[in-house]
């Protein structure tokens, strides 16, 4: 080994060192808190669903136990409602319902209001008032979903009066059977401004030139749309969609401020995450279990996790 | 001119939108990128100033029948999607019995703050305390969450370690997760620590679950930066340090307001961590103390609605005055 390939090995090792120092230096802090408080927690629950618990304090190793136990528990699956269709059906049907229901509608309508806003003068200002729900907390649109369907003071019955349903009213967050449907047009209410900000965007990229000119060459509405806007907006959709069911599996505070901690009457729309809280924070404490059902959420949003990492 | 883009005669397609312009440039010439994607065309020395009478420019202004309608559809699309947030506001300012009325009815109305003031001092959680709990908590750690995001995204941008790729999937995961997944972890160190039930437990929860986001949103801001100011930089012997203090925080101030407005939003406005882990009374934060107001029987609508305008209006106000940044970063954290 010459002297000089040496001494170039030693100061590349240098530099290395250097810059792994560098490395450490910039990443511990924030990976430390990181670690603590996110990868940390998130072990902890995965390790101790597999054990029994007494209060705070684990216990010994019960495998599946608490799994099993947990889906055969009419407050996270209620097999016989689901199997007549009857809420309450449990948390998880009732968080999966929720997703089928919720994120196709306020894709398709963020999509829409996207198209309606797209060349309208003062289209910002129309924007920013679709999206204003979204900025506000999540537990003040679950009052004003209360609000809203209120049978006395919410506009909802108000206005079925007016169009000569009288019979109808009533207050909707209150019927088993109706309750999710009505929290499920407030999700959409809300979610419908994120997904029309973010086709808003996609739509600015395509050039007015293009579409133009499929005009000019005959091109109907609906042509233009499938042929060229569609294509171009199609990833957007994805990332739309998938930020959505996040945020639907997420969903805690609009259920819990409409329905108190049981997640309505009898839990009728009940969710994950209303669950995992009333087994972990109130009595009787069964801090397994709500670990599984944390589990469960985090089992469904894994693959949109996988799909965000490879999209990189 | 030498530019060649349109060969015959470009000096008359100044205007982009022209239907021909797209269709012709691209047909002959093969390759329209060759000046950077973009041409400049001068306006025409014949150019009409203002051959347009008043009256002419007038009717042009005024929208075609089908783009009025649009334009009546979209407003009142609009408008729609305010009527729940305008009756809240509605029902904060009057009287209980006008609100079981109907806030829309506006026949004798009466304005009144005292709703805004019995919300102010309520009394198992006066918003005055609790406003000021939610700014303890969420100012800290967005700040904190920034700065140290920006660290840990720096490295992610530019070198190559060990576990790269774990450790950027486990940030992915982070953000994906929900939050119930980490309470009982976080609930027990807390306990033990005995940071459970202060402001600074709470903001410690809050740094370490913003870091998936902020971390994903700043690198692939960082990926866009270029590196050759960097370099430069280095050749003239500035230490990795001052080029991160100097040159890669500077450079990214957007990238970091858009951070900062959209992660003090979900703070501000989160309700899940604050109920698990602030329990005295005098340590609610704002979003804790609304379901309270509801009352047992009747609910309160007058307390509610001041108590929610009250909490709410913070991260609006924030959203209308920096929703360049709030949107941008919202397209661009997920857009990616």
């Amino acid at each position: 080994m010459s002297v000089e390939s040496y001494l170039e090995d030693r100061l590349d090792r240098d530099v290395d060192g250097e810059k792994l120092t560098a490395i450490l230096v910039f990443m511990l802090p924030g990976l430390t808190l990181f670690g603590i408080f996110s990868v940390g927690p998130m072990l902890y629950s995965a390790v101790g669903s597999f054990f029994t618990w007494d209060g705070f304090t684990i216990g010994q190793f019960a495998g599946f136990e608490t799994w099993i136990a947990t889906l055969n528990d009419d407050a996270i699956i209620n097999w016989d409602n689901l199997l007549a269709l009857e809420y309450p059906m449990g948390a998880l049907p009732q968080n999966i319902i929720w997703m089928v229901v919720h994120v196709p509608l306020s894709t398709f309508l963020g999509l829409g209001l996207a198209l309606l806003f797209a060349d309208l003068r003062g289209r910002s200002v129309l924007r920013s008032m679709v999206f204003l729900a979204f900025t506000t907390p999540t537990v003040v649109i679950g009052l004003v979903l209360l609000f809203v369907y209120d049978p006395q003071a919410g506009i909802f019955n108000e206005l079925l009066r007016v169009i000569g349903l009288e019979g109808q009213v009533r207050n909707w967050t209150q019927e088993p059977q109706i309750a999710i449907y009505a929290l499920i047009a407030g999700g959409v209410w809300v979610q419908t401004g994120f997904s029309m900000l973010l086709y808003s965007s996609a739509l600015a990229g395509i050039d007015p030139a293009l579409l133009e000119s499929a005009r000019v060459d005959g091109a109907g509405r609906f042509r233009r749309f499938k042929d060229i806007i569609w294509p171009l907006v199609k990833p957007v959709t994805a990332v739309v969609v998938i930020m959505s069911m996040i945020w639907v599996i997420r969903i805690f505070a609009i259920v819990y401020a409409a329905g108190g901690p049981s997640g309505g009457p009898g839990g009728a729309f009940s969710v994950l995450g209303l669950e995992v809280y009333q087994a972990a924070f109130s009595v009787p404490i069964e801090y397994s279990k709500a670990m599984v059902v944390a589990l469960i959420e985090l089992v469904i949003a894994l693959p949109m996790a996988w799909y965000i990492a490879s999209m990189d | 001119m030498t530019d060649t883009h349109n060969p015959d005669g470009s000096t008359d397609t100044h205007r982009s939108d022209d239907p021909t312009d797209g269709g012709r440039g691209t047909g002959s010439d093969g390759d329209p990128k060759t000046d950077g994607g973009r041409v400049y065309h001068e306006p025409p020395e014949t150019a009409p100033l203002s051959d347009r009478g008043l009256l002419e420019r007038a009717r042009a202004a005024v929208p075609s029948a089908p783009r009025a309608v649009r334009y009546a559809v979209a407003i009142g699309v609009a408008l729609l999607w305010l009527v729940p947030l305008v009756g809240l506001f509605m029902a904060s300012v009057r009287p209980l019995d006008q609100i079981i009325q109907g806030w829309w009815t506006l026949e004798g109305m009466t304005v009144t703050f005292e709703n805004y003031a019995r919300a102010w001092t309520f009394q198992s959680g006066p918003m005055r305390q609790a406003m000021y709990n939610t700014a303890i908590v969420t100012i800290p750690s967005v700040l904190a969450v920034t700065l140290l995001g920006t660290m840990v995204a720096y490295p992610f941008a530019r070198f190559d370690f060990p576990l790269k790729k774990w450790l950027f999937f486990l940030l992915i995961v982070v953000m994906a997760a929900p939050p119930e997944l980490v309470a009982m972890g976080n609930y027990n160190t807390l306990r033990t620590t005995g940071l459970f039930d202060t402001y600074m437990g709470l903001i410690l929860v809050h740094i370490g679950w913003g870091m998936g986001w902020v971390v994903m949103f700043l690198r692939n801001f960082l990926l866009g930066l270029p590196e050759e100011l960097e370099e430069a930089a280095r050749i003239d012997g500035a230490s990795r340090y001052q080029i991160f203090k100097s040159i890669v925080l500077p450079y990214s101030a957007p990238a970091l307001v858009s951070v900062a407005v959209i992660q003090f939003t979900w703070v501000w406005n989160s309700f899940f961590f604050p109920l698990v882990f602030m329990r005295s009374r005098e340590n609610q934060l704002a979003p804790q103390v609304l379901p309270l107001m509801k009352g047992r029987l009747q609910i309160d609508w007058a307390l509610v609605a001041a108590g929610s305008v009250l909490t709410m209006i913070v991260p609006i106000l924030l959203f209308v005055t920096l929703q360049r940044y709030y949107k941008q970063g919202m397209v661009a954290a997920v857009a990616d």
